[in-house]
């Protein structure tokens, strides 16, 4: 069967279109050059005045694992205030920071997203985890696994291992897991908190292993560059959420010495300690060194003002963040000889000067950071807000007198450490569709979607052109998931599960051994079910789609 | 005859460093003496019939029976919920679609962990932090009933990572128990004798005092406590919610978590809630990613409903606020309520004494005997997959479910 969507203004920015009247034919699923001449096209949808993008990538987005269940549990009032019922073709669910699975598929695929990373899952979690993201359907998915405190690595980096030999690890651990990628969180720090270290700056060691932050930074980054791996190191840097923590970010960047690094939910990491608070924007800095430093791409983790939640495995920033709690209850965990995890309710306050000042960072670093091919769009979900205000971040980068009514309203003293108001920059569609389709989905290696040419998925997303951006992304009027309607005007049509991203990675099998032991002597668990097999992955009806290592532009 | 490596999924604890010969559908343990395992391995199956009214019948038609009652029924409950992840979500797909009520065996206790939870949060651990960080083991009224291998494996173990040398062990409670008594040569031990009422008062007094100037306190027993947290490194509580006295076992549970607050304000400490018998871990887990709530959640209204005294098991029964009863133990012959007035389904192994009292019985299979499965272990990060090592025919509870639900 051969659907036409005929008269649509497209912007496919990874084809280089840009706002160009095209016809696009989908076959099977996926999009092709145009019917033979003996095929039939069965169906032809005219969208003459809609704008057509590849289907959203969320590359950061807490949607699953351990965390977000004990967020879950935290917090029955939340979900209490956000009741879904259940309809023919739907279940019932709740919650909206943690919403529940289903229906972050729902809403994710209701926004026009057709994929969505999960970005922390510990080891031990991984198999958990992506059993539940096998209940959220509508979008592709993907994990990246944390290392970087996991008493395994810290011992080889401690033995002064060589380089071969952490490769093989992180190839073990991807292929064990099923992961993408790999994301650092807090190197070293989580662990160091297991030994009551409060803070670990980037070359402080931690006690137990005498390794410094920086050592794992270099040894991970190095690892998924001679993996050939598709998406980089993935960087939750060191001394989140702490005033004067810019100068460690603008230290990481130097760490990796011109090597692939994403940052992510850089918002957080780009406080300056400046003026009679100690609270100031270090965006400006920030934005300049990513602007002269071609291999770093970022994510920001924008805030917005509102109830929410933040779940991490950061658990030396989550505990040290705990008195900011809103209601006034916290969970931490340490996990597994991993990592950790904290959950804190967090209410954002346009009032409050901090909150006002850290919407304000995040809009600068979109604003001031030039290259929007580096850049993506997140709100660290469900960290700074759900992912439910992305229309509206949307038309905050899109629509300057918008953004400074917003500006006028927040707290008085933020609005003067902030250099926002003069910022004259609008993003265009075109921007948009690299800052949420494009440029996600070239970072994480990803070829055959976030984009509209032949032999793409067929992920695609219909706009109705409407002045109001926010209007315009929060309801569009068509979805289309691997060549088939499952959104229509707002209504879920036909429920349907993603794919699972998973990248295929080969090692030196004698790692084992030593990785055997570990799990039998400390642990007390057998390594063989460790590993996550395809089948039991099956059994759940997940399928996989396998990304080979072999990314040529590190 | 042969051996082989097996992953038992008769506790919260899921083993799997177990070695069974096997013998023509008899299993027998090589290297464990896990009790538990033992007597779940003994059961015989002697029929696998299902049961309508009492009388023998095929599954087909205790499947078809399920399906109509589950359609006429106004009120119906999910009781028991002895099942893996796949049979609480082929549940939680027909609690959804029929609008019924999710309860399980251990809910009167564990529901008292997640009211404290709900109100004040906690710092948790899992089982390998445990074995390989904890120097200091602060126990409150444990046995090893429910899960009898976790001293063995993650307390008493020489071997850990921050190379312990000889922890401090602290038991609080009536009566020292037996398996620790016989051990606690391995640590430097004490004994602090309370019973459960005088427990709230105790940890009370305990997280008070942490604030105080230590020379002004008197009482020997928290002096002496306060001491060995001065001394460290990283400290456990562990308490069992079912050996506390239920009626004040939530605000036990709450004083534990914020005594374990207080102390990370100086050292690390964490805690850790030793309730899991017949998987409750692994069914919360799937009903809190799959509806937002933990079990007593009602989808009578079209939505999620959570309540953990409205949807009481033994409230809806006594009270006959329902109509329809399905029990579900894939697991054990543990004794479920049958109250005359309300029609009950036991869907359970063929073994189960209350067969014949039901309105229908219908026979499942074990998960991870009888089919493939996943369990998540008592600390709710770690699961396991388990593999199908017996050969007889018994359909598991999802294939169950989604059949009566398919009808």
């Amino acid at each position: 069967m051969i659907t036409k969507l005929e008269n649509g203004r497209i912007y496919d920015p990874i084809n280089k279109i840009n706002g160009k009247i095209k016809d696009l034919f989908i076959k099977n699923g996926k999009i092709i050059d145009r019917p033979k001449r003996n095929e039939k096209i069965s169906k032809i949808i005219n969208l003459k005045t809609k704008i057509i993008m590849a289907g959203g990538i969320d590359i950061h987005s807490h949607i699953a694992g351990g965390k977000v269940n004990l967020a879950r549990l935290l917090l029955p009032e939340e979900h209490r205030k956000h009741l879904y019922s259940s309809s023919n073709i739907l279940r019932s669910g709740s919650g909206l920071g943690t919403c529940s699975s289903f229906h972050i598929g729902y809403k994710y695929a209701k926004l026009g997203y057709t994929a969505v990373f999960e970005p922390a899952v510990l080891p031990s979690n991984a198999r958990s985890a992506i059993i539940e993201m096998s209940d959220i359907p509508l979008i592709d998915k993907g994990t990246y696994t944390v290392l970087s405190n996991d008493d395994f690595l810290l011992k080889l980096i401690q033995k002064k291992s060589n380089q071969k030999k952490i490769n093989d690890y992180v190839a073990w651990i991807i292929q064990s897991t099923k992961s993408l990628g790999i994301k650092i969180v807090n190197p070293g720090g989580i662990n160091a908190f297991k030994f009551n270290q409060r803070e670990l700056d980037l070359d402080e060691k931690n006690k137990k292993y005498n390794i410094t932050p920086r050592s794992i930074l270099k040894v991970l980054t190095k690892s998924l560059i001679d993996l050939k791996a598709p998406h980089p190191i993935h960087v939750h840097g060191c001394n989140l959420g702490i005033p004067g923590n810019v100068k460690t970010t603008l230290k990481q960047i130097n760490a990796v010495e011109g090597k692939p690094m994403h940052l992510t939910h850089i918002q957080y990491h780009s406080y300056n300690n400046e003026g009679d608070k100690k609270f100031s924007s270090g965006a400006g800095i920030l934005a300049e060194k990513i602007n002269k430093n071609k291999n770093i791409t970022c994510d920001v983790g924008q805030i917005m003002f509102a109830q929410t939640v933040t779940a991490s495995a950061d658990t030396m920033s989550q505990y040290r963040n705990h008195h900011f709690a809103h209601p006034k209850k916290w969970i931490c965990a340490d996990i597994e000889c991993d990592a950790g995890c904290g959950i804190v309710p967090f209410e954002y306050q346009d009032k409050n000067f901090v909150h006002s000042l850290q919407w304000a960072i995040g809009l600068e670093l979109f604003l001031l950071i030039k290259d929007p091919w580096r850049i993506y769009l997140t709100t660290d979900h469900p960290n700074g807000a759900a992912f439910t205000a992305y229309p509206k971040l949307i038309k905050l980068l899109m629509d300057r007198s918008f953004r400074n009514n917003e500006f006028a309203k927040i707290n008085k003293q933020a609005q003067k450490s902030s250099v926002l108001s003069n910022l004259k920059r609008e993003y265009n569609l075109y921007d948009i569709a690299i800052l949420t389709r494009a440029g996600p989905a070239k970072v994480l290696g990803l070829k055959n979607t976030g984009h509209l040419g032949v032999g793409a998925n067929a992920n695609i997303t219909i706009y109705s052109e409407i002045e109001d951006k926010e209007k315009m992304f929060e309801n569009p009027y068509m979805v289309i998931k691997d060549g088939e309607i499952v959104v229509k005007n707002g209504k879920i049509q036909k429920v349907l599960n993603g794919k699972f991203y998973t990248a295929q990675v080969d090692y030196d099998k004698n790692i084992e051994k030593e990785i055997n032991i570990y799990f039998e002597e400390y642990l007390g668990r057998n390594f063989e079910n460790f590993k996550i097999q395809n089948q039991e992955l099956w059994d759940h009806g997940i399928e996989t789609e396998n990304i080979e290592c072999d990314r040529n532009d590190y | 005859m042969k051996n082989i490596n097996f992953t038992c999924p008769f506790c919260s604890l899921l083993c799997d460093d177990i070695q069974l010969t096997v013998n023509n559908n008899n299993f027998k343990q090589l290297n464990s003496n896990c009790p538990i395992l033992a007597h779940s391995l003994k059961k015989k199956i002697k029929d696998q019939f299902a049961c309508i009214n009492g009388k023998k019948n095929n599954i087909t038609k205790a499947i078809t029976s399920l399906s109509s009652l589950l359609k006429k029924s106004k009120a119906t409950l999910f009781a028991g919920m002895g099942t893996d992840i796949k049979g609480t979500k082929a549940t939680l797909k027909i609690a959804d679609k029929f609008k019924c009520i999710i309860d399980h065996f251990s809910g009167d206790s564990y529901v008292k962990n997640i009211k404290s939870i709900q109100e004040e949060g906690g710092f948790f651990l899992t089982l390998s932090e445990l074995k390989n960080r904890s120097d200091t083991i602060i126990i409150i009224q444990l046995s090893n009933e429910e899960l009898p291998r976790l001293f063995e494996k993650y307390i008493f173990s020489k071997k850990t990572i921050n190379n312990l040398k000889k922890r401090n062990l602290v038991f609080i409670g009536n009566k020292v128990p037996q398996f620790i008594y016989k051990n606690k040569k391995k640590f430097n031990f004490d004994h602090i004798k309370l019973n459960s009422i005088n427990l709230l008062n105790f940890i009370s007094s305990l997280r008070n005092s942490i604030k105080s100037d230590i020379s002004e306190i008197k009482e020997k027993k928290i002096l002496s406590l306060l001491k060995l947290f001065k001394q460290t490194n990283y400290g456990s509580i562990l308490w069992s919610i079912k050996e506390l006295d239920n009626n004040i076992s939530d605000l036990i549970v709450t004083e534990i978590n914020l005594l374990i607050q207080d102390l990370n304000k100086f050292t690390r400490f964490a805690g850790l809630s030793i309730a899991g018998s017949e998987h409750i871990t692994t069914v919360n887990e799937v009903m809190l990613w799959q509806t937002g709530f933990p079990i007593r959640t009602s989808f009578e209204q079209g939505f999620p409903v959570h309540d953990i005294n409205q949807f009481s098991t033994k409230r809806l029964i006594d009270k006959k606020e329902i109509e329809l009863v399905i029990w579900i133990n894939s697991f054990n012959e543990k004794k479920i309520i049958i109250n005359q007035k309300i029609k009950t389904v036991l869907i359970g192994i063929p073994s189960h004494p209350q067969k014949k009292d039901v309105d229908i019985f219908i026979p499942v299979g074990t998960p991870g005997l009888d089919h493939n499965s996943h369990l998540l272990r008592i600390d709710k990060v770690v699961s396991l997959p388990l593999k199908k090592i017996r050969n007889i025919s018994l359909p598991s509870v999802d294939y169950v479910l989604n059949k009566a639900g398919e009808i």
